[in-house]
């Protein structure tokens, strides 16, 4: 079943035209990776997903519900994830307090009034432990390095518990080790949850991506799986600039 | 339980051990004392809902006078009332004939204290949904705050006729209270007081510790990350502004008692400086430090303000830019760095620094360059 | 009509005192992003020096100016170096500093000059009024326009054709690949303030012979100026001159069709609707965001 459909999708940005009736569909469980050179319109997919920018045109639907004229708190509550290209977490708040906020399947002012902040949560001691976060719960976000604050940000997805999570360049800046790690994550997740992931390593991809789009200049250039796509002339040639 | 939680529900009741026990017996229950001592309670309870909004939210409302002068002038109209047989007697001076209209249910008290509480929330929401619905934020909140007191105080002293104008509403009935009339220079008008700022505390307490001062907090930071999550931020600053602006015109219900008189400026741009004054050298990340620093800085007026009568305002102008610049976080950022720095001394020699177990979540306060 | 022709004049009038202080306010914020709050008290300063310099040195309001500009200058530049420089990274809290600072200042003219009323004579050479038809024209406001447009104009210049402006721009863009380029950024924000408050100080003086001059003169000033520097869009100077016409104009002739003060609550309240629909004013510069 679809997911996420995404037809003729059009945003302009003065004039120039970051996605230009781009279409395709996500199934339930998939992991799809989108790929492209610098410019392509990548980012602005998920942007547009996630409704931080407005498209001027198309549809985009998640499970059948038309979500592109909606606010951004109301499609991430229709379970849409957005992880950032620059990790965004909470630099003034502590590990656990981000995961906290990140949980947020009750998001309304009454149920947030009702509760202390922080409740001991099996879940959240699980994500923890997943991430390898647990020695620094209760250190300040802001203390973390680069590769630590990579790992908040998704366990705040899964902390979200979204069923379709968009993520753009999840491994940038992890070393070999840590973005192995990540792609076990991924995998392990896949079937429950819907992935898109922007992303430019090669071999994270291959590992886990169940289908791959490649993006030019704001249109679907190819789509495949990884050897169909490696061996695509157009997609050479976009890269190359044959 | 969580320990800052814990460190917070301690620190309230030391504070309200003195405030209760400490200050009456400090001053011999001496009633004119404890009247001018009421007087700095009632505007902790003012500094406290300018923390709520400022240090837990991020927004910087620099009308907070406004709301106040809301529930100063609520009050002073029921006692105004108290007092005149049928038409107060300005607006006869003002050939104002008959009662108007708004001044009519102020005949009650709990219509009153209802409204001292819920015109100001009111007039907050609204400006709220007004300004967070196209999420204007930052130094825009202070300007759009800014304005309204102007606007509002322009408008109290233009309508003398309903307001009493520049004079505000002067001799005022003593409030009855559930047939006790209340004498503002006795020890239970200060327990009255006293418990007052308790329960707006407590409640401040509460809120700041909850999920929902919480997701303030993530807001504060980053109001646009916030939304992915699911939440809906104009709700959240929407709500805080409205408790906040109804603790302010509790506060000024409160002042009017003391004072026994009402003025426009309770709601003029120095006053509402003077709110934020507090509330930065307390520390405005802490209710209860905002409420601290409202007092000692009232306290300090008035004992010093006899000391260097005309230097005052200057002192506390380079006192307010010194704790500005150095400490950021006021009084209570002070505390927690000793705090934090004893625990690592402590801790540093038993080898064991893997933790930060008391008070965990510091804000940093030299923020990168 | 003439009634109308007259009420224009008073808001060119005041457009035009209005302009000069919200110019400074404007290049201060665009250029560093600080709200100074303290604006209002260099504009009293201001005042103060030229009454300082008509009462004991006899100098008229127009030989002022310069010694004037430089004096509050050098109290910018100083508060600069002093404070303001510390707080670049903290925008909130210059708010408040700088509120700070005005009360310093206020008390300080009231501790050594006293709290009362200073008047200060007009320039002889303009206390004639200029007449055209039924519409009276004071010389001396006439003059005020005029200057502010110089002013304006000489701002715009130095932003745009001189090498400070292109450094100026340069750093606003990019700070830290300006400094690499080995553009003293400090130096260009020390400068920046002080020629802001400079601004500021040639406004006091010009208002000197048209209101007294108090200690707490620059507080409603500074809110105004505020204003004018928002709706017309952070940092523009076009902006910040068609604001001050525009709020200049609409006082004026909403106190005539009401009252003095329901007009300016008429305006205040007007302002805060435009702030709310178009937040980043009548013309956004694309420097900031």
């Amino acid at each position: 079943m679809e997911h996420l459909q995404v037809t003729d999708l059009h945003v302009e940005f003065g004039g120039l035209r970051a996605v230009d009736g781009l279409s395709f569909d996500v199934k339930q469980g998939e992991i799809l990776c989108l790929l492209g050179p610098n410019g392509a319109g990548k980012s602005t997919t998920l942007d547009l997903i996630c409704g931080k920018t407005q498209p001027t045109g198309g549809s985009i639907r998640v499970n059948g519900v038309e979500v592109s004229r909606l606010l951004e708190f109301r499609r991430a509550r229709l379970g849409i994830g957005r992880k950032f290209q620059v990790p965004s977490v909470y630099k003034e708040l502590t590990v656990v307090e981000n995961l906290s906020v990140a949980r947020s399947r009750r998001p309304g002012i009454w149920h947030a009034l009702t509760r202390l902040s922080l409740r001991p949560s099996k879940d959240v001691d699980n994500i923890l432990e997943l991430v390898g976060l647990t020695e620094k719960s209760q250190d300040l976000a802001g203390n973390l390095s680069h590769g630590e604050t990579q790992w908040l940000e998704i366990a705040m997805l899964l902390a979200q518990d979204s069923r379709l999570i968009l993520m753009d360049e999840p491994t940038a800046g992890m070393t070999i080790q840590e973005t192995q790690r990540t792609a076990e994550i991924f995998r392990s997740l896949s079937g429950s949850h819907t992935l898109i992931v922007v992303e430019h390593d090669m071999s994270f991809v291959r590992n886990v991506a169940d289908r791959i789009i490649v993006m030019n200049r704001g249109t679907k250039l190819a789509e495949g799986s990884i050897a169909e796509i490696e061996t695509n002339e157009d997609v050479k040639t976009a890269y190359l600039g044959h | 339980m969580n320990s800052r939680f814990y460190y917070d529900l301690i620190a309230l009741a030391v504070f309200c051990a003195v405030i209760f026990l400490g200050v009456p017996a400090l001053m011999s229950y001496d009633g004119f004392e404890l009247n001018t001592f009421a007087r700095y309670l009632s505007l902790a309870i003012v500094s406290m809902a300018l923390a709520l909004s400022w240090g837990t939210a991020g927004l910087l409302n620099l009308g907070q006078a406004a709301t106040f002068g809301m529930g100063a002038y609520a009050m002073a109209m029921h006692l105004k009332l108290k007092v005149s047989d049928g038409l107060p007697d300005f607006m006869g001076w003002n050939n104002v004939e008959k009662l108007p209209l708004v001044w009519v249910p102020f005949e009650s008290l709990s219509f009153t204290l209802l409204a001292g509480l819920l015109v100001p929330a009111a007039v907050g929401g609204l400006i709220a949904i007004f300004m967070f619905r196209a999420r204007i934020a930052g130094v825009f909140v202070a300007v759009i705050t800014l304005a309204f007191l102007v606007a509002f105080q322009l408008l109290v002293i233009e309508q003398q006729g309903f307001t009493g104008g520049q004079n505000g509403l002067t001799g005022l009935a003593p409030l009855t209270l559930a047939g006790w009339t209340v004498d503002t220079y006795s020890v239970s008008f200060y327990y009255l007081v006293a418990g007052c700022l308790t329960v707006a505390l407590a409640l401040g307490v509460y809120i700041s510790h909850s999920k929902f001062g919480l997701i303030l907090r993530a807001i504060r930071e980053d109001a646009d990350r916030t939304r992915f999550f699911g939440y809906n931020v104009a709700t959240y600053q929407t709500v805080i502004f409205c408790v906040s602006a109804a603790l302010a015109g509790w506060a000024g219900m409160l002042y009017t008692l003391v004072l026994e008189f009402a003025s426009p400026t309770y709601m003029g741009v120095s006053f509402s400086l003077a709110i934020v004054i507090w509330c930065a050298v307390g520390g405005r990340e802490s209710v209860l430090a905002a409420a601290v620093g409202a007092i000692i800085v009232n306290l300090l007026e008035g004992r010093l303000s006899d000391v260097f009568v005309e230097g005052w305002h200057m002192l506390l102008g380079i006192v307010f830019v010194l704790v500005v610049m150095f400490m950021p976080r006021g009084i209570y950022g002070v505390i927690v760095d000793v705090v934090r720095r004893l625990n690592e001394a402590r801790r540093g020699g038993r080898q064991d620094s893997a933790e930060d177990a008391l008070l965990p979540a510091t804000i940093q306060t030299n923020r990168e360059r | 009509m003439d009634v109308v022709f007259n009420q224009l004049f008073a808001g060119l009038s005041m457009a035009s005192i209005l302009l000069i202080i919200a110019l400074g306010l404007a290049i201060i914020y665009g250029t560093m992003g600080v709200i100074n709050l303290a604006h209002g008290e260099f504009v009293m300063l201001g005042a103060y020096a030229t009454w300082a310099l008509q009462s004991f040195a006899g100098l008229g309001v127009l030989a002022a100016l310069p010694l004037v500009f430089a004096a509050v200058a050098a109290v910018g530049w100083v508060i600069e170096k002093l404070m303001v420089q510390r707080l670049y990274h903290r925008p909130l809290d210059t708010i408040l500093a700088t509120w700070g600072i005005g009360i310093i200042l206020q008390q300080a003219v009231r501790l050594s000059v006293g709290a009362e009323s200073r008047f200060v004579k007009g320039p002889e050479l303009l206390s004639g009024n200029t007449e055209i038809g039924a519409l009276v024209m004071s010389n001396y406001r006439l003059f005020v326009i005029a200057f502010s447009i110089f002013v304006l104009v000489g701002s715009w210049m130095l932003m745009t054709r001189t090498e400070f402006g292109t450094k100026l721009r340069a750093v606003i863009q990019n700070r830290g690949i300006s400094e690499c380029y080995g553009i003293e950024s400090k130096r260009i924000y020390s400068i920046t303030f002080a020629y802001g408050a400079g601004l500021a100080g040639i406004a006091g003086a010009l208002i000197t012979p048209l209101f007294s001059t108090i200690p707490t003169m620059g507080t409603g000033l500074v809110v105004d100026a505020f204003l004018v520097v928002i709706v017309g869009g952070l940092g523009s100077l076009i902006g910040a001159a068609s604001a001050s016409v525009l709020i200049g104009e609409a006082t004026a002739l909403l106190s005539a069709v009401m009252n003095d003060t329901l007009g300016r609550i008429a305006v205040l309240a007007g302002i805060i609707i435009l702030i709310r629909f178009r937040p980043r004013g009548l013309f956004p510069s694309d420097t900031r965001n």
